[in-house]
């Protein structure tokens, strides 16, 4: 076997693994999302109510988006965008500020993903330019853009009665408008990573770049791509936030970072590149939403939802190690 | 199928045959200009005192912890399995010890309980990412959140223990030749672990997994043992950080250790270590990286910068680093 | 290309050396103030308390070295270090991780320079700040006065948004507060309490607010306590979006919500401490006659405190003639030396 011959043989693995990792993982997040929902169901039979839906779907809406963003990330062989907290926060503070301003919503949304496309861009030219792993790259971008945006407010929030205000509260179909878009999103993207040359691009070059630009793929094109994409998503994401979230500061972001990387894992997007279904998302948010509220439910305090959090992604990334060992030779 | 074998070879190859020679002409040599001109910097703006004994002595035992804790995880870097949870390992490894000791337990008896505990936790990072197979960072990410929130429990109410000790307070802030005893044992530590990563099979054996597991395996070297062993190591590491920070702080906090692992790995990429492959990066670099970074901090501090800009700069200083290893022949993504 | 990248990181390098060679010496026999901010991005106050702290230093003609604790312990207990290094006269912290305050106290008293510690208090330093028990009890008054007359005391749930990282502190507000209420309504059944963590932040409590507010479905009347105007109004943005706010009752403490023109209608009121103003307290009753050669005595316990802020309940009517946190500090900043924010601002003294 001569050597180009074993390089372009991943990529024609690539599908294959693919479909069989995706299913593997459908399987499980149902199973273990559905055991759950029954468990909590038994204990306190009111967890069946319109409420508890409601309380999910929310905490569903943003961290859906932001997962979109990761996963790009992620499936392109970026493997994380650890600025997503301070991106997030500056776009919700342009959105903030565009709503005082009194610009309808379709523009505060177009105003928001513009800006967080420049903030990709901008991780995207330090990444090309200067040829830096990501990860450092954006560890250091978020480290920079969080105290410069602490130096610039400390507090924000959208105006009280106004539109984006009411999006925030708002129920359509009897889940949170906020929702839907996230729903609609992931659909989407899932598709076009699946069925498009675009998507299919990338996803190739997460699984083994160098087949990728022997095939004429531009590896600068698809990080600046991949990371104005995600930053867009992020953009997103912040009006969402914004209109939810009451008044918020340069900090309150962090908390989701955690749980945004373990959707994207759980949900089988290798974080390494190259593998994954975005619909598999849906799924893995919907259930780590859902664990926050079921420790309630059982009366656990929320101390004890990070340790169930982090043995459950433990856990899961054993297990997806375990396959994907016995399925390679 | 011999091709295959001797392509995959020569892709990675490089550095596991060369390990000395690369270390000093490589990542050690770009880390060591950075900190000569991060002393130039302090000597023209601060003065003479940026190299005080009073100076590097406040340097020095606020970085004995990370010097110590990025000693030990280096082990983890370099056999190629991140260790994301060391700071939650510091963070439970200070509230247990200041559980015990306030709890009537002798301060060595406490030690060995929580050492004890903390190569639990090890093992239980080996198992998940050495037995299953399972993804280092997400791993250990699982880990970092598990064990912050253990913390959080232990700490009760008040998120804190208080186990302020006079005596065990006097100890790991003893000076010796006007410096504290703990920073110049972190240092020998270093050197240590650098003799060890450099001049032993050991060492070799690390190195080699890191930068090859296949071939590492190919050549008789136990990778399994070997990351086991670097991810027990990297949680002992951890849990003497925790205990040292009870001694230092006089307690124990929700919050001790949290954001622990960042400062650590990014000063240790800053030292030429990666994160995301083993096989390169050396101790003395990495503790080059954080005495570097604590030196800018202090730079900005005594140069009465407002407080607010010292993580910008220190932001862009870490993309300066990682660029000027990378131009000085480092390694290039993509 | 290449070049480029490399004139990059030559500028990247350069930045800190021109900003030093620009920098010039300071006298050194002025009175040198040392301040250690709390460094915690959740809260407008804190960076407000080191701004207004350098403002007063330079009127009265004093050195001034500012610190960021970074909200780490670490980070805090160095940064005393070098205070002492730096030959401060007399420092003061707002340590939000305050398990260092043992630490800071010894390497502080070892150097002989007296810090003053704003609201957590320590035996070895100068206590400065408001009595967290009687704000939360005098909070919590208000809002039981309010639920005697709307509800008779007879609420579906007071809920409690805990900011458990704060440690005592919470204990006293939040716990103070259900102290208040219970003192107006003695009759309410212990099971009709319950509490969340909130973190002290309206975008982080929401989440958990929400999940809150499903287990409790059947729950109409609720009256919402916490740590700060943050951890409440998150339960009150929850209730809204869960269609559940009808008849949600939440009384702060801090005052950060409560001023300007977007004060949510469902905060009744909250207790101002003027945070950002604390440093006038610290400079009229410890840091000022040390600095004039006094001995001061060293109070330390929060019932004794060297300097005592007083607490300023609020209700969201009244509120509406205070002005908000950047009016008040350049108002404050503007009066004669020792006028403190309660002074100025505090309409129920």
């Amino acid at each position: 076997m001569s050597t180009d011959q074993a390089i372009d043989a991943t990529p024609t693995a690539t599908p294959l693994a693919v479909r069989f990792q995706g299913w593997g993982t459908a399987i499980t997040l149902v199973a273990v999302w559905a055991l759950l929902i029954a468990a909590t169901g038994l204990y306190r039979p009111d967890f069946f109510a319109h409420q508890t839906v409601l309380a999910i779907a929310f905490t569903m809406s943003i961290v859906g988006v932001l997962a979109i963003g990761q996963g790009i990330i992620g499936i392109s062989g970026g493997f994380i965008d650890l600025s997503q907290p301070a991106c997030l926060i500056l776009t919700s503070l342009i959105a903030v500020r565009l709503s005082e301003a009194g610009l309808p919503l379709p523009l505060v949304f177009v105003g928001a993903v513009l800006v967080g496309m420049v903030w990709g861009a901008f991780n995207a030219t330090i990444v090309v330019l200067a040829k830096l792993n990501p990860v450092i790259v954006t560890l250091a971008t978020n480290f920079i853009g969080l105290a410069a945006l602490y130096l610039v407010f400390q507090l924000a929030q959208v105006p009280n009665g106004s539109e984006i205000y009411h999006m925030g509260r708002a129920s359509f179909l009897g889940l949170p408008v906020i929702w839907w878009p996230m729903l609609v999103l992931i659909i989407i993207v899932g598709f076009l990573m699946r069925y498009t040359r675009y998507g299919r691009r990338i996803t190739a070059v997460g699984g083994n770049r160098f087949a990728a630009q022997a095939r004429g793929i531009s590896l600068k094109k698809t990080r600046f791509a991949t990371f104005m994409a995600a930053g867009g998503f992020v953009g997103f994401a912040a009006v969402l936030f914004a209109s939810a979230a009451g008044p918020f500061n340069p900090s309150s972001a962090s908390t989701m970072q955690l749980n945004v990387i373990a959707a994207v894992i759980l949900a089988g997007i290798s974080l390494a590149g190259g593998r994954g279904s975005f619909w598999m998302l849906l799924l893995s948010v919907g259930f780590l939403s859902t664990i926050p509220t079921s420790l309630v439910f059982f009366g656990l305090s929320s101390d004890t939802q990070s340790i169930f959090q982090g043995i459950l992604l433990m856990i899961a990334v054993a297990i997806d190690g375990y396959r994907a060992r016995r399925g390679t030779p | 199928m011999t091709d295959t074998t001797a392509a995959s070879r020569t892709l990675p190859g490089h550095l596991p045959h060369h390990p000395l020679r690369a270390a000093l002409t490589g990542s050690v040599a770009s880390i060591a200009f950075t900190f000569i001109a991060v002393i130039a910097v302090g000597l023209i703006w601060i003065g003479p005192k940026f190299v005080s004994f009073g100076n590097v002595s406040i340097i020095g035992s606020f970085l004995i912890v990370p010097l110590i804790v990025g000693a030990f995880s280096g082990f983890a870097l370099l056999a190629g399995v991140v260790d994301l949870s060391i700071g939650s390992i510091v963070g439970i490894s200070a509230a247990i010890f200041a559980w015990l000791i306030t709890h009537g337990w002798g301060l060595w008896p406490a030690a060995g309980a929580t050492l004890s505990i903390c190569l639990v936790i090890g093992g239980l990072n080996a198992l998940a990412i050495v037995r299953f197979g399972a993804d280092p960072i997400a791993a250990t990410l699982g880990m970092l959140t598990a064990l912050r929130g253990i913390t959080w429990v232990l700490c009760g109410n008040q998120r804190m223990i208080p186990a302020f000790d006079i005596d065990f307070f006097t100890l790991i802030n003893q000076q010796l030749f006007g410096l504290p005893l703990f920073f110049l044992l972190a240092i020998v530590l270093t050197l240590i672990a650098a003799v060890v990563v450099t001049k032993t099979r050991v060492g070799r054996h690390v190195q080699a997994v890191g930068g090859d597991d296949r071939a590492a395996a190919r050549a008789g070297i136990s990778v399994r043992g070997v990351r086991t062993a670097a991810l027990l190591l990297s949680a002992v590491g951890g849990g003497l950080g925790g205990m040292i920070y009870v001694g230092q702080l006089g307690s124990a906090a929700g919050a001790t250790g949290l954001g622990l692992e960042f400062q650590v790995y990014a000063a240790l990429m800053i030292g030429g270590y990666s994160i995301l492959r083993g096989g390169v990066g050396n101790p003395v670099g990495g503790a080059l990286g954080l005495l570097a970074v604590a030196g800018v901090a202090n730079i900005l501090d005594l140069g009465r910068i407002s407080p607010y800009y010292v993580n910008i700069i220190v932001g862009l200083l870490l993309l300066a680093a990682v660029l000027l290893d990378r131009l000085r022949g480092g390694d290039a993504y993509e | 290309m290449r070049n480029s990248v490399r004139a990059f990181a030559l500028m990247a390098l350069s930045v800190p050396v021109l900003i030093g060679l620009a920098g010039v010496a300071e006298a050194q026999d002025k009175f040198k103030l040392g301040m250690m901010v709390g460094g915690n991005t959740c809260c407008e106050w804190m960076k407000a308390q080191g701004d207004v702290a350098r403002a007063l230093a330079e009127k009265m003609g004093w050195d001034y070295v500012e610190l960021s604790n970074n909200n780490d312990p670490a980070t805090a207990l160095k940064n005393a270090q070098i205070m002492v290094q730096e030959g401060v006269d007399a420092a003061i912290q707002f340590n939000g991780q305050p398990s260092t305050n043992p630490a800071i106290s010894a390497v502080m008293k070892a150097a002989n320079i007296p810090i003053v510690t704003y609201d957590i208090a320590d035996p070895g330093m100068y206590f400065v700040g408001i009595d967290n028990l009687a704000a939360g009890i005098a909070g919590g008054e208000q809002l039981g006065k309010i639920m005697k007359e709307k509800w008779n005391c007879e609420p579906d749930l007071v809920i409690s948004s805990e900011g458990a990282g704060a440690g005592i502190v919470n204990e006293w507000r939040t716990g103070g507060m259900r102290t208040g209420v219970k003192n107006i309504c003695p009759d309410i059944p212990a099971e009709k309490y319950i509490s969340f963590e909130g973190s002290g932040d309206a975008a982080v409590a929401l989440p958990a607010a929400r999940d809150l507010l499903a287990a409790n479905p059947n729950a109409v009347k609720m009256a919402v306590v916490g740590i700060n105007d943050g951890g409440v109004l998150g339960l009150i943005n929850a209730a809204e979006q869960l269609g559940r706010a009808d008849e949600v009752i939440g009384w702060g403490q801090d005052g950060a919500f409560i001023t300007g023109d977007n004060v949510n209608p469902h905060l009744a009121g909250s207790v101002f401490y003027f945070l950002e103003g604390y440093a006038v307290y610290a400079i009229k009753d410890v840091i000022g006659p040390i600095a004039e050669g006094k001995e001061v005595a060293l109070k330390a316990d929060a019932g004794d405190p060297a300097s005592k802020v007083q607490p300023c309940p609020v209700s969201a009517e009244q509120a509406k003639a205070v002005p908000d946190m950047p009016e008040r500090v350049a108002q404050l900043l503007a009066a004669p030396a020792g006028t403190t924010e309660y002074d100025l601002f505090c309409l129920n003294k």
